[in-house]
Order: structure tokens, then C-alpha cells, then sequence
């Protein structure tokens, strides 16, 4: 797994309250992982903190699963 | 109809996220009575809420600050000041959080990280605001200093879960620093518990319709309205209130003093 994926995954864990085991690529942050609107906003705002980069709203609206977030982060973040 | 109560205030509103929060109607009417002020929500509100739209309506300026910060509320603080061109008159804070009644979680199952942060957002928060702006000497002579609670502080409502406590460390404060901030500059410091809303906040609670419709049952005047807590916080920042220090004022219709009535009679004779 890439260090940004383990990191993507820390943040879920941590702000969603969720198990590791759920956290899979395919989960849904509203319909696997119990996020409300609010969380999801706070997720695309910690990744921004945490990479340091800015996510245009209408890109935030497609990253709605754990894998959509890992890849949309890989694509964008300058290593 | 506007009566230039405020006329010639300044003063700072947290927590206004759409048209249907408390802050939000709070501002659209100190505006109308006058006052100046400056709209203040957390960061990620900003993103997700229309703030911006009521400040235009009310020629007021958005400083962001997350009420849990001391740094920010210095800043907004001190911004506010510089941007109203003199010290405060009103603050009023609305904000209530709890990640555990977000999550659903029940009271027999809290999650203790969730438990402290509820009661940071929705209780501690209020003694920064009041410290900031008593450390930064930010208050006029007389100013007026409020936050929004709820009688689940003194009655149990299992739903309303571990804001229970936050509103009940809320409503202390004003009663500790109340103290302090009279002896300081006169300025007083008082909670509004106000009936149930319809608003993001009030309907993210368990069993939400139910809880309104029985406290407009066992109302003598009914649920009193966002509108409603709207005229009452715009008198209690005037000049007309001045004595009133240290309280928690009952905003609820006449719901904490009931007993039973009519409405709740014929509901359950069936
Ligand atoms: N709605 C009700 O039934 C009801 C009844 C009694 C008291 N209250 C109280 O009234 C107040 C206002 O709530 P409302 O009903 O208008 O709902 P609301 O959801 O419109 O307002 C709550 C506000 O708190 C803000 N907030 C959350 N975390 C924050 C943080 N860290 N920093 C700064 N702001 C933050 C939110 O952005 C939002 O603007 C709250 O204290 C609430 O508990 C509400």
C-alpha cells in the first residue's frame, strides 16, 4: 500500500470512528462508513490539511469511497 | 417593526449556517434594529453553508474561527474590533456539536473522545469566548454577553444524549465568569434555553419531531420560534436589560413550568 493510502485510511479511521477492517477501497463514506454531510466535508478538508493541496468542490463531489480518495490523492499530490 | 434598539452596537454572532439557525434570524434582526456586527462560524460551515449570503444582507464582514481555538478567537477578536472600528457591545454564542449524537450513539455507549469534544464544542468553547474577549479588553461598558442552551441540562431527555452535560457546564459558565465580568466592566453574561427548533442542529437529535410536537403540547403558548428567540436575544443586547446577569432564562412557551395540559390530556385519553 502507498504511503499516501495508509495515510488516507489513518484519517478515515480516525475522524469516522470506523474498524480497519472496513475500510475498504469499495466503502462508501455515507452508505459503509456512517458519514453524514458534515463528516464528509471534514474528510475532504483534513486530506487538503494533510497534503497539503486544495480540492475544488466539484471534484469533492466524486470522491464519495475510500478508493476514489486514494486515487484522486495519488493523482494530485506533488511527491 | 424596527425600533432602533441597537442602534450604535457592535458585536460579534457565532453560528449562523442557513436560514433556518438561530443565528441566522438573530442577525437578520439586530440588523434591523441597527446594530453592526461581524458573522462568525467554524471553517468547515464556511465551506458547507450559505454565510456568506446573510452578510451581504446585513453588510456584515465573515472572519472564520473554530470556537475550540484560542488563537482563532483572538483573531477574530481582534479583527472585529479593527473591522467595527471600536470595542463590543453583544457576542452571542450559538454553536452545539456532539459527535455522539451524530453517531447515534446512546448515552449508555459513549464513545469518550466524542464526550470530550462534545463538551469543548458546545460547552468549554463558550469560557473562551468570554476570557478572549475579556483578556483582549474587548467589551464596552454594559455589553451583553449570550449563548443558546437547552432545559435538558436540568431534566433528562435520554435522546439529547452527552449535550446534556455540555449544556449543563454552558449554563454554569455564564453563572462563574458572569461574576467576573460585572465586577470587570459591568458586562453580563446569561444562556437562553430555548424550545425546540427545526434547525440543522435541533433535528440531527434522535426523535426530533416527537420531542417538538410534545413540548408545543405541553406549552401554554406553544414552542417558542427561532423568529421569536430572534426578539428576545435583540432585547436582551439592548439597553432595557441591563440588570439581567448570571441567569439562565427560560425562552420555552411556559414548557418548564407545566405540569400537564389540556393538549397532553386529550392525547392520551383515547
Ligand atoms: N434547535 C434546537 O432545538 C435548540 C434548542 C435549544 C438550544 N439550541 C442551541 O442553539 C444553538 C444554535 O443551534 P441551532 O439550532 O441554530 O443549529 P445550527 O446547526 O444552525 O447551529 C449550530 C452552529 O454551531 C456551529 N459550530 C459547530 N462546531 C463549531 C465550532 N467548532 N466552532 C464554531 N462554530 C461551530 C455550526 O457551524 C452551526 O453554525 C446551539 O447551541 C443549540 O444547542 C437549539
Amino acid at each position: 500500500m502507498s504511503e499516501i493510502a495508509q495515510k488516507v485510511k489513518e484519517i478515515i479511521i480516525d475522524k469516522l470512528g470506523v474498524e480497519e477492517s472496513e475500510v475498504t477501497p469499495e466503502a462508501s463514506f455515507t452508505n459503509d462508513l456512517g458519514a453524514d454531510s458534515l463528516d464528509t466535508v471534514e474528510l475532504i478538508m483534513e486530506f487538503e490539511k494533510e497534503f497539503n493541496i486544495s480540492i475544488p468542490d466539484d471534484q469533492a463531489e466524486n470522491i464519495s469511497t475510500v478508493g476514489q480518495a486514494i486515487s484522486y490523492l495519488e493523482k494530485n499530490v506533488n511527491k | 417593526m424596527a425600533y432602533n434598539l441597537l442602534k450604535g452596537k457592535r458585536g460579534i454572532i457565532f453560528g449562523a449556517l442557513d436560514e433556518n439557525s438561530i443565528a441566522w434570524k438573530t442577525a437578520l434582526k439586530c440588523h434591523e434594529e441597527g446594530a453592526q456586527f461581524v458573522l462568525t462560524n467554524a471553517p468547515i460551515a464556511m465551506r458547507m453553508g450559505k454565510i456568506n449570503e446573510l452578510a451581504k444582507v446585513c453588510n456584515a464582514e465573515v472572519i472564520p474561527a473554530d470556537a475550540t481555538s484560542v488563537e482563532d478567537l483572538e483573531n477574530l477578536v481582534n479583527k472585529s474590533m479593527e473591522v467595527l472600528g471600536g470595542k463590543l457591545d453583544f457576542i452571542l454564542h450559538s454553536i452545539g456539536m456532539s459527535p455522539n449524537v451524530r453517531k447515534g450513539k446512546a448515552y449508555n455507549d459513549l464513545n469518550y473522545d466524542w464526550y470530550l469534544k462534545s463538551i469543548d464544542i458546545s460547552g468549554i468553547s463558550f469560557h473562551k469566548v468570554l476570557q478572549t474577549a475579556d483578556k483582549l479588553d474587548a467589551m464596552n461598558e454594559w455589553g451583553s454577553i449570550l449563548a443558546l442552551s437547552y432545559i435538558a441540562a436540568q431534566r433528562t431527555f435520554p435522546d439529547y444524549s452527552d449535550m446534556a452535560q455540555a449544556k449543563a457546564v454552558l449554563e454554569s459558565i455564564a453563572r462563574s465568569y458572569g461574576y467576573f465580568f460585572a465586577k470587570k466592566n459591568k458586562v453580563r453574561v446569561n444562556t437562553i434555553s430555548q424550545s425546540p427548533t427545526k434547525t440543522t442542529a435541533g433535528t440531527g437529535v434522535g426523535g426530533f419531531d416527537v420531542f417538538y410536537d410534545y413540548a408545543d403540547k405541553m406549552s401554554p403558548l406553544g414552542n417558542a420560534s427561532a423568529e421569536d428567540c430572534a426578539n428576545y436575544i435583540a432585547v436582551m443586547f439592548s439597553d432595557f436589560t441591563r440588570m439581567v446577569t448570571m441567569q439562565n432564562l427560560m425562552h420555552d412557551g411556559g414548557f418548564s413550568s407545566s405540569g400537564i395540559t389540556e393538549e397532553i390530556v386529550k392525547e392520551l385519553t383515547k
